[in-house]
């Protein structure tokens, strides 16, 4: 006669184990595939596919009552066009994982980042991969052939687009610098008027040194009057030397000579502007 | 695993108009984004339009063509507009030589994006270049100076002319530092060698000069 109970025991003891490993196993592979999707995507949204199938998914409105005419699709030139804009910034992206991955190797190699980024960014590469494979079929299921040629063409793109953004922002500062060298412009006028009038203001002893200064002035002026080349920029940077110059402490004379002939220059100013 | 399925994607509710064909956000759904992703997606449906016209305009099929050949006839035009600015220009009549290099660079500006950078590049080298001369010309050095500029950064090399024209605008302005830099980075870049490497040379002389006289 078999001991049917204590048969039983080491059967249940079997089960048991099995059981909590099964359940332990299971568990913990959930929560780690829960934990590798809530990872963070390595890039924001892609704004440009998500628009692309958007457009593809895009009901056409209900139809009107008379049934005569449908609602127009999308035309396919729009599609064409959304799947461009998203080949364009597949081609941004690739570019960025490409030039990140050297780096991130190296200091993953090091320890320097945990494991969980270098899970991101494989993540991300093969997303990406997966992504030009379905632009070029989207692409050659349009036009035969266009998939070999479409990313050239967003490459082209994206590179236009940053040079003309360079070149924009090179001539958006042209208003800013007019308005400065206009400015600039006229207190160098000014500085010029103010020589002359302290020309002649001080022709008291001492002004051996203004007027040794001040001749070439003279002819700066003139140069400022008439276009020139060459010559007149050694000329037209005098006054911003002779400026300088005042700020800093130098001889005492010079120094006095200076103010002396600020205060005229400012005199004559108000005169001026009266 | 869905990691990474190509087939999830955010859904925008886009509305087409029917007689433009131009593709806009609909108005009932601006309510549960915000603001920004509004503005974000309404950027770039303005881009999708603006593409969705150039190509319209391409021949059937109507897909960009591949980047090289490349089509000639704006390129024409372009050469055409520039040898009508220099032309004014030789006959120093520089304000209209100022403004017909600005038609041909707007006219380089508005080629369609697939067509080579480089080309691009090339072409407006050229012309701002030339805008430059005309605007020192002129004696609008601030002008000058930024399409110099331009000009350099759109080709650094074997551009000494263009080098030379926005150092010497800066110089003219006084900002003999900013010159200075400029000068040297450019002989940096041509090489000391270079067939206008003794302009340069001579204009750093120059300049230096002129921040020893602003010092002092």
């Amino acid at each position: 006669m078999v001991d049917w109970v204590n048969l039983m025991v080491p059967f249940a003891y079997l089960g048991v184990l099995i059981g909590s490993l099964a359940t332990f196993s299971s568990l913990y592979r959930k929560r780690k595939a829960r934990k590798a999707t809530s990872l963070e995507a390595w890039f924001p949204a892609h704004l440009q596919r998500d628009v692309y199938f958007s457009l593809l998914h895009l009901d056409p409105p209900a139809p009107a009552s008379s049934k005569e005419k449908k609602p127009p699709a999308i035309p396919e030139g729009v599609l064409k066009a959304a799947l461009l804009r998203r080949a364009t910034e597949d081609i941004k992206r690739v570019m960025t994982l490409r030039s990140q991955k050297q780096a991130l190797s190296m200091l993953l190699q090091r320890g320097s980042v945990g494991d969980d980024l270098w899970q991101r960014f494989l993540r991300a590469e093969k997303e990406m991969e997966d992504e030009v494979r379905d632009v070029v079929a989207e692409a050659n299921a349009y036009v035969p052939n266009w998939g070999q040629t479409i990313f050239q063409s967003a490459n082209e793109m994206m590179n236009n687009v940053i040079y003309r953004d360079r070149m924009e922002f090179h001539q958006s500062k042209v208003d800013e610098e007019r308005q400065w060298w206009d400015k600039k412009k006229a207190t160098i006028q000014d500085g010029f008027m103010k020589e002359l009038d302290a020309e002649s203001a001080t022709a008291a002893p001492g002004a051996s040194t203004t007027s040794s200064s001040s001749s070439p002035l003279l002819k700066k002026l003139d140069a400022t009057a008439t276009p020139t080349t060459g010559s007149s920029t050694p000329a037209v940077k005098t006054p911003d030397s002779s400026r300088v110059a005042s700020s800093v402490p130098g001889s005492d004379d010079d120094a006095v000579l200076v103010e002396a002939d600020e205060q005229a220059g400012s005199k004559k100013k108000k005169k001026g502007k009266k | 695993m869905a990691t990474s399925d190509i087939n999830i994607f955010n859904q925008h509710a886009l509305h087409l108009d029917p007689t433009s064909k131009a593709i806009s956000l609909h108005p009932s759904t601006t309510t549960h984004q915000s603001t920004t992703q509004t503005a974000a997606i309404n950027a770039e449906l303005q881009q999708l339009n603006l593409l969705h016209r150039a190509l319209i305009s391409l021949d059937p099929p109507n897909i960009p063509p591949p980047p090289l050949p490349v089509n000639p006839k704006r390129s024409a035009q372009i050469n055409k507009l520039r040898d009508s600015a220099n032309t004014a220009f030789r006959k120093d009549n520089y304000a209209e030589a100022a403004r017909l290099y600005t038609y041909a660079i707007d006219m380089a500006m508005g080629r369609p994006g697939w067509e080579p950078v480089t080309l691009t590049r090339e072409e407006l080298a050229g012309l701002y270049a030339n805008r430059a001369q005309a605007y020192m010309s002129q004696q609008a050095w601030p002008e000058g100076m930024l399409d110099a500029k331009c000009s350099v950064e759109s080709k650094p090399m074997g551009n000494v002319k263009a080098w030379w024209r926005a150092a010497r605008c800066l110089a003219e302005m006084g900002r003999w530092e900013e010159s200075k830099n400029l000068i040297e980075r450019g002989l940096e870049i041509e090489g000391k060698n270079s067939e206008g490497a003794k302009d340069l040379s001579t204009l750093l002389e120059e300049v230096e000069a002129g921040i020893k006289r602003s010092s002092t």
